[in-house]
């Protein structure tokens, strides 16, 4: 962890894929070391850049990234990047194993863990995401939801301080999206992960410490995740959806009735 | 015109010792015009049922019939371009399907093929388009410059182009923001109410598809564990846990709610405002059953689920 306590520090970051279609333009932001972010704005607003900017596969046009208290650069981006986990969208782009098992050890591999380590770690981080069944099965046997499941202990094995989930949860189903959103809870309670969240997901956002709202390449809000789903301007400018229980409650406060006390509102 | 499964099963490399059966023995009949939610856990099913619909993967015992064409295990494959046109599939990953350098091109790829005269396939494209939320500045636009959502929408404008009678969605919307996936669901009504479209979609969020869908077909294993209408789903809604679902919200409220009230017999309201709305009613009808609010309303508190939130 660095000095300031922060595991990431934007100063004015501006990034375009070409000159004529800027993506990100001056953004500053700092992140403590053991919060959880959730980076929200509609499609095409440059968040899934942002991520990669911050994992450092891309490299920034304008400003500085600072990880940790390194500047991260062509020098240190190789020291940087272990510290760092990414999990994306498509599962499918993730693979590398011929087997579960092999997916996961990949990593652990490169690292050069000792043998039993790795078996161990491996065995660990798959119970945890509830694939210790799938361990010899071909990555193709899987359905998407345990595909990502097993992209996600494959990163969590190589146990990275910070990491960074870009719309890990959406191709999973409602089920295991809760699953998933147990584990990111108790990653956050245990204190050793920073993690940024793009995610449209409300009750993920709202488990979040933080939302940051990104609009037209600037951060537009950076706020609690309550206040920003009190805010239907705001909700309607990043272009997410109150979860059910919330807008049942406004639906019911707007026509100037309340709900009777036998019945409770409370996430499933 | 229906589509009809008889004691279809399917196994991935059937001739292998890495045999994988995806489904079992399933029998449903859809008619055509339905709008139908296929829900089920991650692995039970529910793709392998979709690429069934027009003829990617064919039975590996049993018989299918959609719309004018059979396919039954073992025999030689019917031709299947008309069904093609007439059945367009959108994928779990649908910007996987896009190739050309502009959208443009790549959404009158598929009318073009299908004989549509250039300017035909290019009105096509336009409306199509518009239809995803899209507007014609993105037309001349490479699709492998555009983020992940506009590129999911381009791929379902593509399949839209081609206007398939049968439009069969696998999971499309898995990483639009929530406002795109309901306007998409808003789309897919519109055009099974106005065109007489039969929509067919896959879905992990059915809460997002419960207003529109008439039929449900809920998968578990490799069998259909459930098929009926949404009331007959909310009804049975424990079959839905039963088979490794998560219960909607908006089903689990109604459920409160009519179990509080005796509405058990009604059509259920499964959208935030069709259940404030009925529970202001039933304020009118019993007077103390829904206690109306005092004066000095206190500020709406948000549950979440841990301490220190917010």
């Amino acid at each position: 962890m660095s000095e300031n306590g922060l595991a990431y520090e934007l100063q004015r970051v501006s990034f375009a894929y070409h000159p004529d279609h800027p993506v990100l333009h001056e953004i500053t932001l700092d992140i403590p070391s053991g919060s959880w972010v959730s980076l929200v704005g509609p499609n095409g607003c440059g968040k899934s850049t942002l991520a990669k900017l911050l994992g450092g596969l891309l490299a920034v046009n304008g400003g500085e990234i600072w990880v940790e208290g390194t500047r991260l650069d062509r020098d240190t981006v190789a020291r940087l990047r272990p510290r760092i986990g990414m999990v994306f969208q498509n599962p499918d782009n993730q693979f590398i194993g011929a087997t579960v098992e092999e997916d996961i050890a990949f990593g652990l591999e490169g690292r050069c863990l000792p043998r039993e380590q790795m078996v161990e770690r491996v065995k660990e981080y798959a119970e945890k995401m509830q694939i210790g069944h799938l361990l010899s099965k071909h990555p193709a046997d899987l359905s998407g939801g345990q595909k990502q499941r097993v992209a996600v202990a494959s990163i969590l094995a190589m146990e990275p301080g910070i990491i960074i989930f870009d719309e890990a949860s959406s191709m999973l189903d409602e089920k295991a999206r809760g699953e998933l959103l147990a584990i990111l809870e108790e990653m956050q309670g245990s204190g050793n992960y920073t993690m940024v969240s793009i995610t449209h997901d409300a009750d993920e956002i709202l488990a979040s410490d933080r939302a940051i709202v990104l609009g037209g390449g600037s951060v537009v809000a950076d706020l609690s995740p309550a206040e920003l789903f009190e805010d239907g301007a705001l909700l309607d400018s990043c272009r997410l959806i109150a979860p059910y229980r919330i807008r049942l409650k406004h639906a019911i406060r707007t026509r100037g009735l309340e709900l009777p006390k036998e019945l409770k509102l409370e996430r499933g | 015109m229906s589509i009809d499964f008889e004691q279809v099963s399917f196994a991935y490399d059937e001739h292998s010792l890495w045999r994988n059966s995806a489904l079992e023995q399933i029998s449903l009949h859809l008619e055509t015009g339905v709008f139908a939610g296929i829900a089920g856990a991650s692995g039970s099913g529910k793709s392998t049922l979709m690429q069934h619909f027009n003829g990617i993967l064919k039975p590996t015992e049993g018989k299918l019939r959609v719309l004018d064409v059979t396919m039954q295990a073992g025999d030689k494959a019917p031709p299947l371009r008309e069904l093609r046109r007439r059945v367009g599939l959108v994928f779990q990953f649908p910007e996987q399907q896009l190739f050309e350098d502009t959208v443009e091109k790549d959404i009158c790829f598929g009318p073009l093929n299908f004989g549509c005269t250039p300017d035909e396939a290019k009105q096509r494209a336009r409306r199509a388009l518009s239809l995803v939320g899209l507007d014609d500045s993105f037309l001349p636009r490479n699709p492998f410059h555009l983020s992940g959502g506009q590129m999911r929408k381009v791929a379902i404008a593509s399949v839209l182009a081609m206007e398939p009678d049968i439009i069969a969605l696998d999971e499309p919307a898995a990483t639009l923001d929530p406002q795109s996936r309901s306007e998409l669901a808003s789309m897919l009504s519109r055009l099974h109410r106005e065109e007489g479209k039969t929509v067919l979609v896959v879905t992990h969020r059915m809460e997002e598809i419960l207003p529109f869908a008439d039929q449900w077909i809920v998968m578990e294993d490799g069998h259909k564990s459930f098929q009926g209408s949404v009331k007959e789903l909310v009804q049975e809604a424990g079959r839905l846990q039963a088979s490794g679902l998560a219960i909607p919200d908006c089903i689990r409220y109604w459920n409160e709610v009519a179990a509080h009230y005796g509405l058990e017999e009604e059509e259920p309201c499964l959208t935030a405002e069709s259940l404030a709305d009925r529970l202001a009613v039933l304020s009118d009808q019993v007077g103390n059953a829904v206690t109306p609010l005092p004066k000095e309303e206190a500020p709406l508190g948000l549950e979440t689920s841990r301490e220190g939130d917010g």
